[in-house]
């Protein structure tokens, strides 16, 4: 049996074995390069590149920065400041037609800037803004898409732990991604945000209006959300100057993250506490996946299998703009039946460099796969961030918040399109870096 | 069963606030680095420090997030299996990983009993760390005693009525 042959062979098994057996997506990796390393080597060489790789990447100092960037959001979370940037959010824009889901749409983008989770994001969002569109009688499928589709924005806008994992996988500068992952942030959730002005000019008894508040409450409700964005300033600057780290940055996040918390009294010890045991279970999810990533990856370098996909994609009478579509075709697909991250994680040895040799920037390729593969956290089968909705949301049924989610699909496309023909959407940013 | 899912729980606990002792370490080390190495030198080891803290936090909450559900896995076509089948699968499925991370705990161990042999050191700090890998084959071990425990659970289930 050939070599490439074994390494086909190895992926469809990965594949059989998670959906299957529905063994863990680190494990199942784990597993199969292991076993894949052996029959091609010896046993001998299969437990030793186990352990060496397992203890390489365990005690990697460039993957201290995931657990780092994690307990700030938890943090942030757990201080309630998602429930303050809503509230802030909601006075400066509730008086609006559609105010309100603008205002939930924005607030998400302010979380996305301090916690990377889609889930957590979704679940504060249904309890903090739903009570109040179901007060202002907003159609259930505006209220639930906007909380849905905006939660998404986690893991575009920086600090991404996706952002994180490509950096790391593909040795692209992290701070040039969570730059490039602002851009095309911001762009999402403008496009986002015009989708609620969009659907209430069409449906006006959708968004009726809310409150209209002074300006003096204006001002007053950015005390309690403005420190953590200042904190999301510092960071990210920091980043910017060259004055530290993307793990020195964490760090710094994280610990300022405590102090505001404590100073504001909204962080509690049962907070503290739950914050360090999510932080833990959470980095310990995402590093077990990578190594098992790690461990797949060595089997399929020996197998030749992404050099030669790059070299067979290439050589395809396709044109590169032909090529991106289908890489982005099998994304979509791909994010509505696993987990974005674990699917970023076997696949990137396989497409990074299909794109780097079709002439793509990595940076961005990085960027674009991530807003690809998001898509997959609110569309069916998956659709991970919906659930969360649907489950707290108790009187809208899910095929209602698919339907909500619906409204909001085509902005992910308008803004995949203005990406693909305007890279500077996300390459400027990263460009000042230089 | 009960004993054992009661030590489960207990092991990770434990190892769980101490992964949570290093994170606060590792916050704080870092942190203090930042501001001396303005004013004075860099914290020497930082980054050794760093990484060897890090081991121990990801592999002293294995255990953790396998007892609380926390590994990622895609079960769009296991949910749609009968009961029975679920069974199977999941003996299968805590069974083969059971056994796999019994073997990558073991051969962690003899890789830190290399370690010791041959007297490696840190590169900066020059001190001894066969003991970090140890802690991360432990931290292995008892995630194959959560999944040995999971397997067991889905093996022999308790009849309903009983405790």
């Amino acid at each position: 049996m050939s070599l490439t042959l074994i390494g086909i062979t190895g992926i469809f098994f990965l594949l059989f074995i998670l959906f299957a057996f529905g063994i863990p997506v680190g494990f199942a990796m784990g597993l199969v390069g292991f076993v894949g390393f052996s029959l091609v080597i010896t046993p001998n060489a299969g437990v030793n590149m186990l352990a060496t790789v397992t203890w390489d990447t365990f005690s990697s100092y460039g993957l201290t920065v995931i657990p780092l960037f994690i307990f700030m959001g938890q943090i942030a979370f757990y201080s309630g400041v998602n429930g303050k940037l809503y509230t802030a959010a909601y006075t400066w824009v509730g008086h609006i037609r559609g105010g309100i889901a603008m205002a939930t749409v924005m607030a998400c983008a302010a979380f996305a800037a301090i916690c990377g989770s889609n889930a957590a994001t979704a679940a504060t969002m249904t309890t903090v803004a739903l009570p109040q569109m179901n007060k202002y009688k907003y159609e259930p499928m505006l209220s639930t898409g906007a909380i849905a589709c905006g939660s998404t924005l986690g893991v575009v806008i920086p600090p991404s732990v996706v952002l994180i994992i490509i950096g790391l996988s593909t040795e692209q500068s992290i701070a040039k991604l969570f730059y490039g992952g602002l851009g095309a942030g911001i762009l999402l959730a403008l496009l986002l945000t015009a989708t609620v002005y969009v659907v209430c000019t069409l449906h006006p008894s959708w968004g009726p209006v809310g409150e209209k508040t002074t300006f003096r409450q204006k001002i007053r409700s950015l005390a309690g959300a403005i420190e953590m964005l200042v904190l999301f300033m510092v960071v990210m600057l920091g980043l910017y100057f060259g004055l530290f780290t993307p793990t020195e940055a964490g760090a710094i996040g994280s610990f300022f993250a405590v102090v505001i918390g404590v100073v504001q009294k909204s962080l509690s010890w049962n907070d503290f506490y739950n914050s360090i045991f999510d932080t833990l279970k959470i980095s310990c999810m995402v590093i077990v996946i990578i190594t098992g990533a790690m461990i797949f990856g060595r089997f399929l370098a020996i197998t030749r299998i992404p050099f030669n996909i790059a070299d067979w994609v290439v050589s395809l009478p396709l044109s590169k703009i032909s090529i991106m579509a289908i890489i982005f075709f099998i994304y979509i697909i791909g994010g509505a039946v696993m987990d974005a991250l674990a699917l970023l994680l076997i696949t990137i040895p396989i497409f990074f460099p299909v794109a780097v040799e079709l002439g793509y920037d990595p940076i961005w390729f990085g960027v674009t796969i991530t807003i690809v593969t998001t898509l997959g956290a609110v569309t069916p089968p998956v659709g991970a961030t919906t659930y969360v909705v649907a489950g707290m949301a108790k009187n809208v049924p899910m095929q209602q918040v698919f339907k909500g989610v619906a409204y909001f699909l085509p902005a992910y496309i308008i803004c995949l399109i203005l990406m693909i023909l305007f890279p500077q959407v996300v390459l400027f940013l990263p460009g000042l870096l230089n | 069963m009960d004993f054992l899912m009661r030590i489960n729980k207990f092991l990770n606990k434990l190892l769980t606030l101490i992964g949570g002792a290093c994170l606060l370490g590792m916050i704080l080390l870092t942190c203090a680095n930042i501001f001396i190495r303005k004013i004075l030198v860099p914290i020497p080891g930082t980054f050794e420090l760093m990484g060897f803290a890090g081991a121990i936090v990801t592999a002293f909450a294995l255990g953790y997030t396998q007892f609380t559900s926390g590994h990622i896995s895609v079960d769009v076509l296991v949910y749609t299996y009968s009961k029975p089948m679920k069974r199977f699968v999941s003996i299968i499925n805590h069974g083969v990983c059971c056994v796999f991370f019994s073997i990558a705990a073991w051969f962690l161990v003899q890789k830190a009993l290399i370690l010791k042999q041959t007297g490696e050191l840190s590169e900066t700090l020059r001190i001894i760390y066969y003991p970090f890998t140890l802690a991360v084959a432990l931290g292995f071990l008892i995630l194959a005693l959560a999944l040995f425990t999971d397997f067991l659970k889905v093996l022999l289930p308790e009849k309903e009525g009983t405790k």
